[in-house]
């Protein structure tokens, strides 16, 4: 009896010593002097949406942030941070971006001028903007010949086909409004365009059926070559056969979704958001979708190329499906997610953005976002409260983005009803002297010759000794928003790595030798990678 | 109870302890028996830290230390090995050492080594151990000494500070005046090349010229791969010794207290390092012992205008200014895994020795270090011998070496980064690539000239520390 006493007591002891070993982030928060005021608002219509678009528009390399606003306007802040300083932004008052109606957006080079533009998804008319420099933009639906549709639009990809000078572009609709019984079973189709010879979208091609999608990505799943395009579905209103969904892009062909008979197996969540990074070490990526409870982790089971998934959500320690703070015992309803080294031990992290539609009573008030940091096992382990970054709104979109250009990603959510919020993050330091965590590399991947200039669809790898980071560049996925920005890679403890790109023709670069904790550009044309200082401080308009 | 009775227990329970401790010292193997943490520093005088940190060099470090690392490689990144059957030690893929002395003993604890001390780096092999000397598998490095070398690493961190705002500068001309700036980067009259910045402030860092992109002067290794005394002792105390450091293998990295799994945490904490880093950082610098014969002597004097008439002063070169002897610990120049100054301890400052040291003009200190802190190719398809291996080690290739500090080679034999010369004629002679003008200079020398040339640096020797009193 006593030495099971002692035993016990043994084991509360060593229960009371510190269990977690991954470094946390101390992340800050900076909403209420950062100069964003914006919360994303309206009724029914934007009970789902909510993105944020991180992106440079002034050519300074400090991302600036795009906030949709559902009923609200939505607002482009021009970031006019100092390097490693506090997050300031200021609302860019006439901009003709501050649209209604807004539900997402992303950022990509369209036209291939070097100079980003931007797809901004409405309940209502879809609006590509192109990008003229100095944070100016212009409708550019009428000059590229893209018919912008009425529907419900909550989620976008792009990828570039082939020799195209533009990529092709797929938009997710949620409920046709518009159809008898809505809006349950009542899905709209999602919207693939590809440009023709002369780069015009005058052909939708209707990817049918709907299933009312709120994540759209192009992914090379298999590295087979040829991306396709997964779909996260919110089962709240498909009926029948509805469920998740890949797509089949064959070159030039009619796309045809993946079935049964080839290995797709059916699953129907509440499809959310889209993250995408390989975990396991094999090159292909994993996918996290969020969903309401259970949030699932898709990683390639078959041998053969067969789309064909298990999830290791739980394996991992990423189900998140209820709140991880106070007494509820109800699920949880996620949204934006995205894979991302914050503390830079070379172990992908994973953020969670949470919150309840509006007041399902089934479903957590109380729903924090998840700051999930990784470990060498494989694992995760919840790091937000640690962090500092609990917050209990209604998130829906967010980036992980590093905004002060310090090597350190911060952290950007949207809410509902509730202010944007924005924290930096200071690595182990204090709001008054920072300290950097691992070592790290900030890439950009040009293809300076023909279209793609940001060779979406390409492969990065990164290695330090025996391990490789392999993360494809995208444009899609999250929860109505994304980034395009510097690929941010930790590399824990190394001073130096070597990287390669396979690029989206297939074609690999040679390894290019690189120091930790510096930006750099890997061109196409280039056997050594350029270099990059960041500005002081960021341009102010 | 009465006060009798409590100062009894007291006493009583005082006596217990001390024999407690004393017999607790009976059959310790243990060859570190004390750790100190970096804020103790500041309370110690330096001869306590070098103290510590001399004894930390000069340990035969066992298994009762955290010594062995049966389930993590010499990698200077955590990476576990992969299953099987380890030895405890291995002269190939470690551990190959007990004490760092074990090896840098010639003329005495911090000096240099013969061929039989002879490493093996691995930076082909990360995962397993290889027990061949193969050379696909490893590089074979020879021993070098360690005197002056807080001096060394001063003047790389100042040539690093001039590089690196030059860059800056660069980048701040080409935006503002938004055209492309050609940057020529010097350093204490040492050409490291040209820096090509866009007007968009990209940098292209293909014409930098023997040292790293990054701008940073890593002095130290053969290869000039390394940029201070505490990244190099972290790695060397884990390859060598199985020492872990927790600023490199701490659960913050590896979420394990004991990546190693021999059954020891916090092997090396980063007070010892702080010490063992001052230690190095304090051997005496070498200096110039001319012969007593009158013969010999003249013969060196006039082999030093004849090493210089012959160009090996162009890449050996004889004297690099140093603005400041104060060494700090951590160097600012660590990156992650090695500590930082901003990682929130406190920064150690030692004095180094001005003993021997001549000043110029501007009041910089003379270092005479016979280097220019810089990588050059040393070997063509005339001269081989010098790219005798197969491996590239952190970035350079097989050809390529940091310029041999000269100071002290009078002492150091054998030569090479290999260890495999055991004259020093030989080793000017094996000179090819960059050296290739100076060799045929010195071949173009009468057989008297060269060997005064040798006689000269024979005159550059170590000296012990009891020397110096």
């Amino acid at each position: 009896m006593m030495n099971r006493q002692k035993t016990i007591l043994c084991g509360l002891l060593l229960g009371a010593a510190p269990a977690f070993a991954v470094q946390s982030p101390n992340m800050h928060e900076e909403t209420q002097w950062s100069g964003i005021a914006h919360q994303y608002t309206g009724g029914w219509e934007y009970f789902v949406g909510g993105g944020v678009a991180a992106f440079d528009c002034n050519n300074d390399q400090y991302p600036e942030l795009f906030f949709a606003g559902g009923a609200s306007h939505a607002a482009l802040y021009i970031n006019q941070s100092s390097l490693g300083g506090s997050l300031k932004f200021a609302k860019k008052s006439d901009s003709n971006l501050s649209l209604d109606a807004v539900t997402g957006a992303y950022p990509l080079d369209i036209d291939n001028d070097g100079i980003l533009d931007l797809a901004v998804l409405r309940v209502g008319e879809n609006i590509l903007f192109k990008g003229k420099g100095n944070c100016q933009f212009e409708n550019a639906n009428q000059q590229w010949q893209f018919e912008g549709g009425s529907a419900w639009t909550t989620a976008f990809a792009a990828m570039w086909e082939g020799e195209n000078t533009k990529p092709s572009l797929a938009f997710g609709n949620y409920v046709d409004r518009s159809k008898p019984g809505s809006p349950f079973g009542t899905c709209h189709d999602t919207d693939f365009y590809r440009p023709d010879g002369q780069g015009r979208y005058l052909a939708n091609t209707p990817l049918s059926p709907g299933f009312c999608s709120l994540s759209l990505l192009f992914t090379d799943w298999n590295r087979s070559g040829s991306p396709s395009l997964k779909i996260a579905n919110d089962r709240q209103y498909y009926r029948g056969e509805g469920q998740e969904q890949l797509w089949k892009i064959p070159l030039g062909e009619k796309p045809v979704r993946y079935s049964a008979q080839e290995g797709w197996r059916r699953q129907r969540i509440w499809g959310m958001g889209i993250a995408a990074t390989d975990l396991t070490g094999d090159g292909k990526p994993e996918y996290y979708v969020t969903s309401m409870a259970d949030n699932k982790l898709s990683t390639l089971a078959s041998q053969d190329g067969k789309p064909s998934f298990n999830d290791i959500a739980r394996l991992r320690g990423v189900t998140a499906h209820r709140p991880f703070v106070g007494s509820s015992v109800l699920p949880s309803t996620g949204w934006h997610a995205q894979f991302d080294d914050v503390n830079n031990d070379s172990f992908s992290d994973l953020y969670v953005v949470k919150g309840n539609v509006e007041a399902m009573s089934d479903f957590a008030m109380q729903d924090p976002n998840n700051l999930f940091l990784g470990t060498p096992a494989g694992t995760f382990i919840e790091s937000a409260e640690r962090s500092n970054m609990l917050s209990l709104h209604r998130g829906r979109g967010g980036s992980l983005v590093d905004l002060n250009l310090d090597g350190l990603l911060d952290v950007v959510v949207v809410n509902r009803q509730e202010n944007a919020q924005i924290w930096r993050n200071l690595g182990t330091g204090t709001a008054d002297q920072r300290a950097a965590m691992g070592n790290w590399l900030a890439l950009k991947i040009l293809q300076p010759e023909g279209s793609n200039r940001n060779a979406i669809g390409a492969f990065i790898e990164v290695r330090v000794a025996d391990r490789t980071q392999s993360r494809e560049i995208t444009v899609g996925g999250g929860h109505a928003g994304d980034k395009a920005h510097w690929h941010h890679f930790g590399i824990g403890v190394a001073e130096r790595a070597v990287a390669r790109v396979q690029w989206p023709d297939g074609k690999w670069s040679p390894w290019i030798r690189l120091f930790a904790n510096q930006h750099a550009r890997i061109s196409r044309d280039k056997s050594t990678a350029d270099t990059w200082l960041p500005f002081v401080s960021a341009v102010k308009h | 109870m009465s006060s009798l009775k409590i100062i009894t227990l007291i006493l009583a329970a005082s006596c217990a302890s001390s024999i407690a401790a004393q017999n607790s010292l009976i059959g310790d193997e243990r060859a570190l028996k004390k750790h100190l943490k970096q804020q103790q520093l500041q309370h110690l005088t330096p001869e306590q830290v070098v103290a510590h940190g001399k004894l930390l060099f000069n340990a035969k470090f066992t298994a009762l230390d955290g010594a062995g690392r049966p389930a993590a490689t010499s990698s200077e990144v955590p990476v576990k090995k992969q299953p099987g059957i380890s030895l405890a030690m291995l002269r190939t893929a470690g551990p190959d050492s007990n004490a760092c002395s074990g090896c840098h003993n010639q003329p005495g604890s911090g000096g240099s080594g013969e061929f039989v001390v002879n490493a093996f780096t691995s930076s082909g092999v990360t995962n397993v151990d290889f027990d061949s000397l193969e050379p696909q598998f490893s590089n074979e490095r020879g021993t070098p000494h360690l005197h002056g070398s807080g001096l060394v690493e001063l003047l790389a961190r100042e040539m690093s500070v001039d590089l690196q705002q030059a860059r800056a500068q660069g980048v701040a001309k080409a935006r503002a005046s938004q055209q492309s700036v050609s940057v020529k980067l010097t350093s204490k009259g040492i050409d490291f090349g040209v820096l090509k910045v866009s007007a968009d402030g990209f940098i292209d860092v293909s014409k930098i010229q023997g040292v790293d992109h990054d701008l940073v002067v890593r002095p130290f290794s053969q290869k000039g791969v390394f940029t201070s005394l505490r990244q190099f002792s972290i790695n060397a105390m884990n390859a060598h010794h199985g020492m872990q450091s927790n600023e490199r293998w701490g659960s913050q990295w590896t979420n394990s207290d004991d990546f190693d799994e021999d059954g020891f945490k916090q092997e090396l904490t980063s007070g010892d390092l702080t010490a063992i880093s001052i230690y190095q950082a304090s051997i005496k610098t070498p200096d110039q012992k001319l012969p007593q014969n009158p013969v010999l002597k003249q013969a060196a004097l006039e082999g030093e205008q004849l090493f210089k008439r012959a160009d090996c002063h162009l890449c050996h070169t004889q004297y690099l200014p140093l603005k400041s002897l104060s060494f700090t610990e951590p160097s600012p120049f660590n990156t992650a895994g090695n500590l930082r100054p901003t990682d929130g301890m406190p920064v150690y400052e030692y004095a180094l020795s001005n003993d021997g040291l001549k000043r110029d003009k501007q009041g910089n200190w003379l270092i005479p270090v016979f280097s220019d802190f810089k990588r050059h190719i040393i070997a063509d398809s005339e001269k081989p011998h010098f790219a005798n291996e197969r491996l590239s080690q952190r970035f350079i290739a097989i050809d390529e070496f940091i310029s041999a500090r000269l100071w002290g080679v009078g002492s150091s034999a054998p030569y090479g980064h290999r260890g495999d010369v055991s004259t020093m004629m030989q080793a000017i002679l094996h000179h090819g690539g960059e050296a290739r003008d100076s060799r045929i200079k010195f071949e173009g020398l009468s057989d008297l000239e060269r060997r005064k040339i040798v006689e000269f640096l024979k005159s550059l020797q170590l000296s012990l520390d009891e020397e110096r009193s």
